[in-house]
């Protein structure tokens, strides 16, 4: 149910994105750029998610009890929080996504950055933020 | 330590290093540039070094932190230690060139630093292993580029709105662009869980040879079709280039129209041939279709045009077709050939633009029909841009000639009739046009040019001849003197069918 709904999400901001792209504001034309990329990101962080599979980290002299999971560092036995007994099946995330979410969080905030200084700077030279009126360049 | 090991990190790292350190030295601009020109030169040798060794002992794996398989990697193997080769050629000559031709506040301040940043980009994409780090690298390479594209140039011929509206475009579509890249690698990594290039290849074989492959497998590949397609600038996304490539100045517009769309034809090669080889059925008569409507439609959109710049962007669009279109065949002889192609193309139209910027500066306008009868007033820049018509065109001793009949040989004896038929029928529109420019510029009623500034008086200086010579006898010597180049087009093209070597080297390496 979650991810139906998280996939349902995705599209809706994709598809807003893609709608705020095709108008002729310029400034629109940039939200929209950042809606596609958040719906990328959410994209990415949902392909990590898994329910009842086994852990990937799992401990190999394991030394606990109860839950299964030991969330405290007992450095004297050598633990490492978070440790999963062999076998336990409980959900987690892939930590490898969201370090790629975070790379192109960061991208996407160079990108942004840059293309609103070029869109004020379009609009000191052409006095407008219509792109139909940027037709300047023809062959 | 060994430090021919860490070859693929430190052509990685110094031109990173040293855009930070450029920042710092803008107060100092002639110690600025002569360590730029040394760096620069030492990471062509560097490169040279690194592809000898490559030819000799075989592909280098460097395990960027050392985690194996499961970290970043760059792989150094023919295709991309050679690739890296030509674009620090191209980018040493551009650098020097751009010296002289770009104005000293633009170039003190941000041009050098946002240079190396690009040389990094190129360089690192070439290299990794890792399809993510790929794409971080092209966003290096985006970002770079949009901020070389608006650097003025001396003379101002080309204003700063063109050159806003250009990199408004370029931004937007190349963004897009990246977001579907990202896409394609998330999905990639939802499915198969990895994101060496290496293992990929290894799981999606696995799973092909299981006859388990999953269907969306396929759609991935068309995705990635799209990004480096858009690079490329072939056919349904070739728009943004006839805008981008002129408005940029010269040496930059050498560097994206030489160097850069050819990083399309790279992800194609890298990514289609070791992850998606199984896919490849699939794929090629695609590639092959867009190819040949993507050389119709530059050849006949640079026949109308009476800017010299954007005439050389339309006929880059038209040639990458035909390297689009010997990737497309897909043989052994077909992919050497395009490679034969691209490394042709991306010396001859590197050469032109860098030419076309000394007209410029020598007529003060971009545009051919204000020009005319310079043979006289700027011999030099005549017999260049002759020169590299001429091997664009496939004169017989030049460099273009070997290559487009090295295509057309691999494609008629793939029994590809009709593809051979349209690419020669453009082939000959590439005559005409560049020779309808060449005579357009330089002969004719001679126009009066003592009016317009310094350059036509003094001519050009040594700084814009040089690598102009240069590139000009690379072009003489690649048509006359072709068999080393075309011996390596074919090892790596050998390389390209067979990529066990290269995924042994990737995987054989334990996690330390």
């Amino acid at each position: 149910m979650n991810n139906t709904i998280l996939s349902i999400t995705i599209a809706l901001i994709f598809g807003i994105g893609t709608f705020l792209i095709l108008r002729r504001d310029i400034i629109k034309i940039i939200i929209g750029l950042s809606l596609i990329s958040h719906a990328v990101n959410m994209l990415i962080v949902s392909t990590g998610v898994f329910d009842g599979e086994k852990a990937p980290i799992i401990a190999e002299g394991y030394h606990g009890s109860g839950s299964g999971i030991i969330f405290t560092d007992k450095l004297s036995e050598g633990i490492l929080a978070p440790i999963v007994p062999p076998g336990t099946e409980t959900p987690f995330v892939d930590p490898l996504v969201q370090a790629l979410v975070l790379t192109a969080i960061v991208i996407s905030l160079a990108t942004t950055a840059f293309i609103l200084i070029l869109a004020y700077r379009i609009h000191e030279e052409y006095g407008t933020t219509d792109v139909k009126k940027l037709r300047r360049l023809r062959g | 330590m060994n430090i021919q090991e860490h070859l693929p990190i430190l052509l990685v790292a110094i031109p990173i290093l040293m855009s930070a350190l450029m920042i710092m030295l803008r107060s100092r601009p002639t110690f600025q540039k002569t360590l730029n020109i040394i760096v620069s030169a030492s990471i062509l040798l560097m490169s040279i070094i690194l592809l000898l060794q490559v030819w000799n002992s075989g592909i280098l794996v460097y395990e960027v932190g050392e985690w194996g398989k499961y970290g970043i990697i760059l792989v150094a193997d023919l295709l991309g230690s050679g690739m890296v080769v030509l674009s620090s050629g191209i980018s040493l000559l551009a650098l020097i060139y751009s010296l002289d031709y770009i104005e000293g506040k633009s170039l003190n301040t941000t041009y050098h630093s946002l240079f190396n940043l690009l040389v990094a980009g190129l360089n690192g994409t070439f290299l990794t292993g890792d399809i993510f780090n790929m794409f971080v690298f092209f966003e290096i390479l985006l970002l770079s580029s949009c901020g070389l594209v608006v650097a003025s140039e001396n003379g101002g011929v080309t204003t700063i709105s063109d050159k806003m509206e250009a990199t408004f475009k370029y931004l937007i579509l190349n963004m897009i662009g990246s977001m579907v890249m990202l896409i394609a690698v998330a999905s990639l990594y939802a499915t198969m869980g990895t994101l060496n290039m290496a293992d990929l290849s290894v799981k999606i074989s696995a799973l092909s040879d299981a006859g388990t492959m999953p269907w969306h497998i396929y759609f991935i590949a068309l995705l990635f079709l799209i990004v480096f397609g858009n690079k490329a600038a072939i056919f349904p996304l070739h728009y943004w280039l006839p805008d981008v490539h002129p408005t940029a100045p010269s040496p930059i517009s050498a560097m994206l129209s030489g160097v850069m769309i050819k990083v399309g034809a790279y992800g194609i090669l890298r990514v289609y041939f070791l992850v998606f080889k199984d896919a490849l059925f699939l794929l090629k008569p695609i590639i092959i279709l867009l190819a040949l409507i993507t050389i119709a439609i530059g050849a006949i959109a640079a026949v109308g045009q009476k800017d010299v710049k954007r005439l050389l962007a339309y006929s880059s669009v038209s040639q990458i077709g035909y390297v689009f279109l010997g990737i497309g065949m897909g043989t052994a002889y077909a992919l050497a050939a395009s490679l034969v192609y691209l490394v042709n193309h991306a010396i001859a139209k590197s050469m032109l633009f860098l030419t076309s910027g000394g007209i410029i500066h020598h007529a003060k306008t971009r545009d051919m029909h204000h020009m005319g009868g310079m043979v006289k007033s700027a011999p030099l820049m005549s017999s260049m841009f002759l020169i590299g018509a001429m091997s664009i065109a496939g004169m017989p001793p030049l460099g273009g000639f070997i290559a487009k009949f090295v295509l057309f040989d691999a494609a008629m004896l793939g029994e590809y009739y009709l593809p051979v038929l349209i690419g020669f029928a453009f082939a000959v529109f590439t005559i005409f046009y560049m020779f309808r420019a060449w005579l357009l510029m330089f002969w004719g009623e001679a126009r009066d040019f003592e009016k317009y500034g310094p350059y036509s008086s003094h001519g050009p200086s040594p700084m814009i001849t040089v690598p102009i010579i240069i590139l000009a006898a690379a072009v003489l010597i690649l048509g006359v003197y072709s068999e080393p180049l075309i011996s390596l087009s074919s090892e790596i093209a050998n390389q390209l069918l067979n990529p066990q070597p290269y995924i042994n080297a990737v995987l054989g390496g334990s996690v330390r």
